[in-house]
């Protein structure tokens, strides 16, 4: 009897553990990973000053403009101090702690301590000459030459050269390389291609001037090298050079004692949950105020109680749906800004031809007519949703370029606005009759939609009932299912195989530093996941990365018109911006989350000892 | 004795080749693999898709399955794709940790299991012991996350008791004595969780052990012969009743590696529990397998641990 018992409670606890995962899976992911590249969030330049306490709600609402991004400083700095640091998730880090092999986003979080790239960026996501390295550009835009500056040294006091920068290129172009980041910006350089395929022994574009200069020659000049387009972390090739490439990121040196020139030196490591540093006196912007810095892993589900003890300083994110909760905390500020990302309904349009990777629309789709996709569109009242759903912390979306890009976002483009009558007329215009409860197709035939949405959140499934009923409520047949992550992006296509039965889904992308949506909604792009291409739309994307577009005036014009075709052919519409919010306890100094914003890690300081515990 | 042994260990070779395919087209039919999550207009689909090619994700299962099996067979388990690291590595890291866990576990349990049980069975009926089986009920009624969670919000948060996370403190140095000492304090709260649930069964059991054992024969015989009440109960009766307690040890021992899952999650202790949870999340796949092949032949071990020990100290049972 015993025996059977314990049998039986091992597969009831896996199931449970299965049920758990898939949960989990849809709430970690429900949106496309973050940038790859270009994580470190604390890179760059000027915020604005700041409200000093945090934002109050009135009737439960939140507006991301009563955020700063940037901390409010409280009482004077101490000398030196550690601030802990929570890297909240469910999973311990991976621990390949190196800006060439690394590919979660935790691992990310931990490397910004220690490492960094050697341009920084404005908080137009530019690239500038403030970081280790600046740069000029040759005439015809394709030639880059960088220079690192004299006092950047690894922190085992060997200098960054420009070896080891040419050595990441090196590496990354390697097909032993185990790594993601190989991919158009190293296919744009000049003689990485033979490289990769093993026909050169070097990198033609790629050459070694002096021991600080680099000199890159890109086969096509665009506006995006300057946002995120440059490969800019070096592999110090002292350390690295003698190692068979396939076997550097599993290394020592990649996991236990990692290596960087960041403002902080990775002391020691307990694998997958705390790190130890300490500052790095030689730091090249000058050394750290802070003595050190400890980062540990926080589960999400007790991050609170860990902010309230005190016993973390700050987050790298904080789960959103507890923030109405605790908005009133006495011993943290929030900061706030939008985030890099929207979710949006798109409209299957076509098919993806795997054996040319181009998308091939279907003129006869079920959802080809503009003036179905439109009025749905029109049927739904995202402010609702954002008030109703996320307190206001995600609020109606307008164009699929979101406002965490002011510089191209278009704000005097409204959208399509919430007019549910409008809708009913638009469909009626273009012939889709009522026909007892539900509106036919024009030729006569019934039309039932399918609409998919991913599980994850709570609100996931009441989100997209509400979607449904919005359609009913013009008179369109949608059926809803949910599925969980994996599942959702098989059926959307993420392999190039589209599941057919789907018409319409619901989505969210990370856009990244880089405003070109090419990889979004070009036509050879495999996450062109509506499928749709037409003339217009490769036009404007050809001119978005030309020459010409080097003028950031001309470029605004190029995406704002992009931005009002998007609007006008609807393959996908944008429903919700969202807001990042993170609290930072009290005695936290100088300390900014945007991009730009001036302020780097070197200058984090304390005010008081210890955590301020909460009230 | 020794055949016995021999044949179950013979008999567990079929078993795991069995459950090791089982395990594989489980986690192959899994939506999704270690690469969707990748999803990510920065990285180009053509390096996601060259990935998914080295590592043979495209293959037909068989060969996978064949790929992996001659490999898991020879000791390497493969590469854990999220941590880029050899699998058994990763394993050696957190089993040591889930391993400590489950001693201080086991011995709490019985530290709580055994006085609870002979004062419950030797007062029987008594208000002491009503208040033991209330315990015990309610220790059967209470799922172990949520007490698990209360024990975090109270001990760990309300009154800073214990720390809330990890497995050490960050910045101890391996091999010191403060290092064991650090490593000790932070299993001490989720063990005593474990232990606090789980150890309701032993508790009963060895109740009605006892309560059974009361009228015996044997007993009554020692009682005519003069022997001291004390000495009934610890030579006479304890004795006998601890047999089975003994027994299943070795279930108690499986049990408590599969038990550990959701504790470990709630502490953020970097068990395999949690190790497993977080790979099945991420589709990496040869973690997955690897850990539930790992859990099987530990249950595997685990009964047959538990035969032999019933067999040594029960001489009526013969294994044959």
């Amino acid at each position: 009897m015993r025996k059977r018992k314990t049998g039986k409670t091992m597969l009831v606890s896996l199931l449970l553990v299965l049920s758990l995962a898939v949960t989990a899976c849809g709430s970690g992911n429900n949106e496309a990973a973050e940038p790859s590249a270009t994580a470190a969030a604390t890179d760059a330049a000027a915020a604005t000053a700041a409200p000093t306490t945090a934002p109050a709600a009135e009737d439960g609402l939140y507006s991301i403009e009563d955020f700063s991004p940037q901390k409010t400083n409280q009482g004077e700095a101490i000398e030196g101090g550690t601030l802990n640091y929570g890297l909240v998730s469910d999973t311990p880090f991976e621990g390949t702690l190196n800006y060439t092999f690394y590919s979660g986003n935790p691992d990310s979080k931990v490397l910004q301590w220690f490492d960094e790239g050697l341009l920084t960026w404005d908080k137009d996501y530019v690239f500038t000459n403030d970081g280790a390295a600046t740069y000029e550009v040759s005439e015809d835009g394709r030639t880059f030459t960088f220079t690192i500056r004299d006092n950047v040294n690894w922190h085992d006091g060997k200098p960054v050269t420009a070896e080891d920068w040419a050595f990441a290129y090196e590496v990354i172009g390697n097909p032993a390389y185990d790594g993601p980041r190989y991919g158009s910006d190293f296919t744009n350089v000049e003689g990485m291609e033979a490289y990769h395929a093993g026909t050169a022994k070097t990198i033609s574009g790629i050459k070694v001037l002096s021991e600080k200069q680099l000199q890159v020659t890109y086969i096509k000049s665009t506006p995006s090298l300057l946002t995120g387009g440059i490969w800019i972390y070096p592999l110090a090739k002292h350390i690295f050079g003698g190692m068979d490439v396939a076997k550097i990121s599993a290394s020592p040196e990649v996991r236990q004692n990692p290596i960087g020139f960041g403002p902080f030196k990775v002391q020691s490591i307990v694998p997958g949950e705390s790190v130890v540093f300490v500052k790095n006196e030689d730091y090249w912007r000058g050394a750290p105020k802070l003595d050190g810095v400890v980062l540990k892993v926080v589960a999400p589900t007790t991050v609170v109680q860990e902010l309230k003890a005190g016993n973390i300083d700050m987050v790298d994110s904080f789960p959103i749906d507890q923030f109405p909760d605790n908005s009133g905390l006495s011993n943290v500020e929030y900061l706030g800004m939008v985030d890099q990302a929207y979710t949006y309904i798109g409209f299957k349009l076509g098919k993806w031809d795997a054996t040319n990777a181009v998308v091939v629309p279907d003129p006869k789709a079920k959802m080809a007519n503009v003036a179905l996709r439109k009025a749905m569109w029109q049927a739904v009242d995202n402010n609702a949703v954002g008030q109703k759903f996320y307190h206001g912390l995600r609020w109606n979306a307008t164009t699929l370029i979101p406002p965490s890009h002011p510089e191209f976002h278009d704000d005097s483009n409204p959208g399509v606005a919430y007019d549910p009558e409008a809708a009913k007329k638009t469909l009626e215009d273009a012939g889709f009759k009522m026909n007892g409860e539900f509106r036919t197709n024009p030729d006569g035939t019934p039309l039932t939609i399918n609409f998919i949405s991913m599980t994850g959140s709570d609100v996931a499934e009441p989100l997209a009932q509400y979607y449904v009923q919005s359609w009913k409520a013009i008179g369109l047949n949608v059926t809803l299912e949910m599925v969980e992550f994996n599942t959702f992006y098989d059926r959307v296509g993420s392999n190039g195989e589209d599941d057919p039965s789907v018409d319409v889904y619901q989505g969210a992308w990370s856009v990244g530093i880089d405003v070109n949506p090419q990889g979004l909604y070009g036509h050879d792009a495999i996450y062109n996941f509506p499928r749709y291409q037409s003339d217009e739309n490769d036009r404007l994307m050809e001119a978005g990365i030309s020459a010409e577009a080097f003028d950031v005036e001309k470029r605004k014009e190029i995406y704002n018109e992009w931005q009002q075709l998007m609007v006008e052919e609807i393959p996908v519409f944008p429903t919700l911006y969202r807001a990042i919010v993170v609290p930072v306890n009290n005695r936290v100094l100088n300390y900014a989350i945007n991009d730009g914003s001036g302020i780097y890690l070197n200058e984090l300081a304390l005010s008081a000892d210890k955590g301020i515990a909460a009230q | 004795m020794w055949k016995i042994i021999v044949r179950r260990l013979l008999i567990m070779i079929p078993q795991v080749f069995l459950l090791s395919i089982l395990v594989f087209l489980m986690a192959k039919a899994m939506p999704g693999d270690a690469l969707t999550g990748m999803l990510d207009p920065n990285i180009d689909p053509a390096a996601i898709e060259a990935m998914r090619e080295r590592l043979g994700l495209n293959d037909p299962w068989y060969i996978q399955y064949w790929n992996w099996i001659s490999n898991a067979v020879q000791g390497d388990l493969g590469q854990s794709f999220n941590f880029k690291m050899p699998v058994t590595e990763l394993i050696g890291q957190r089993l040591m940790n889930t391993v400590w866990l489950s001693l201080v576990t086991l011995v709490l349990t019985y530290l709580i299991a055994i006085p609870l049980g002979i004062i419950s069975g030797r007062f029987n009926d008594t208000w002491g012991d009503r208040l033991i089986t209330g315990y015990t009920y309610v220790g059967f009624a209470a799922p172990l996350f949520i007490v698990a969670l209360l024990m975090l919000w109270m001990f760990g948060f309300y009154f800073s008791w214990f720390p809330t996370g990890g497995s050490v403190a960050p910045g101890e140095v391996p091999g010191t004595f403060s290092y064991l000492l650090s490593k000790l304090y932070h299993m001490l709260l989720p063990a005593l969780s474990i232990a606090l649930i789980t150890t309701v069964g032993t508790v009963q059991y060895l109740r009605n052990e006892i309560i059974d054992m009361k009228q015996k024969d044997f007993i009554l015989t020692a009682r005519a012969k003069g022997a001291s009440e004390s000495r009934v109960y610890n030579r006479h009766i304890l004795r006998n009743s601890l047999l089975p307690i003994a027994a299943f040890f070795g279930y108690e021992l499986t049990g408590l590696i599969g038990g550990t899952i959701f504790v470990e999650s709630i502490f953020s202790y970097p068990g395999m529990g949690q190790l497993f949870l977080g790979s099945i999340v991420i589709r990496d796949f040869t973690v997955v397998t690897a850990l539930v092949l790992l859990y099987g032949i530990a249950t595997i071990i685990g009964s047959l641990l538990s035969d032999i020990i019933l067999s040594i100290v029960d001489p009526r049972i013969r294994i044959k």
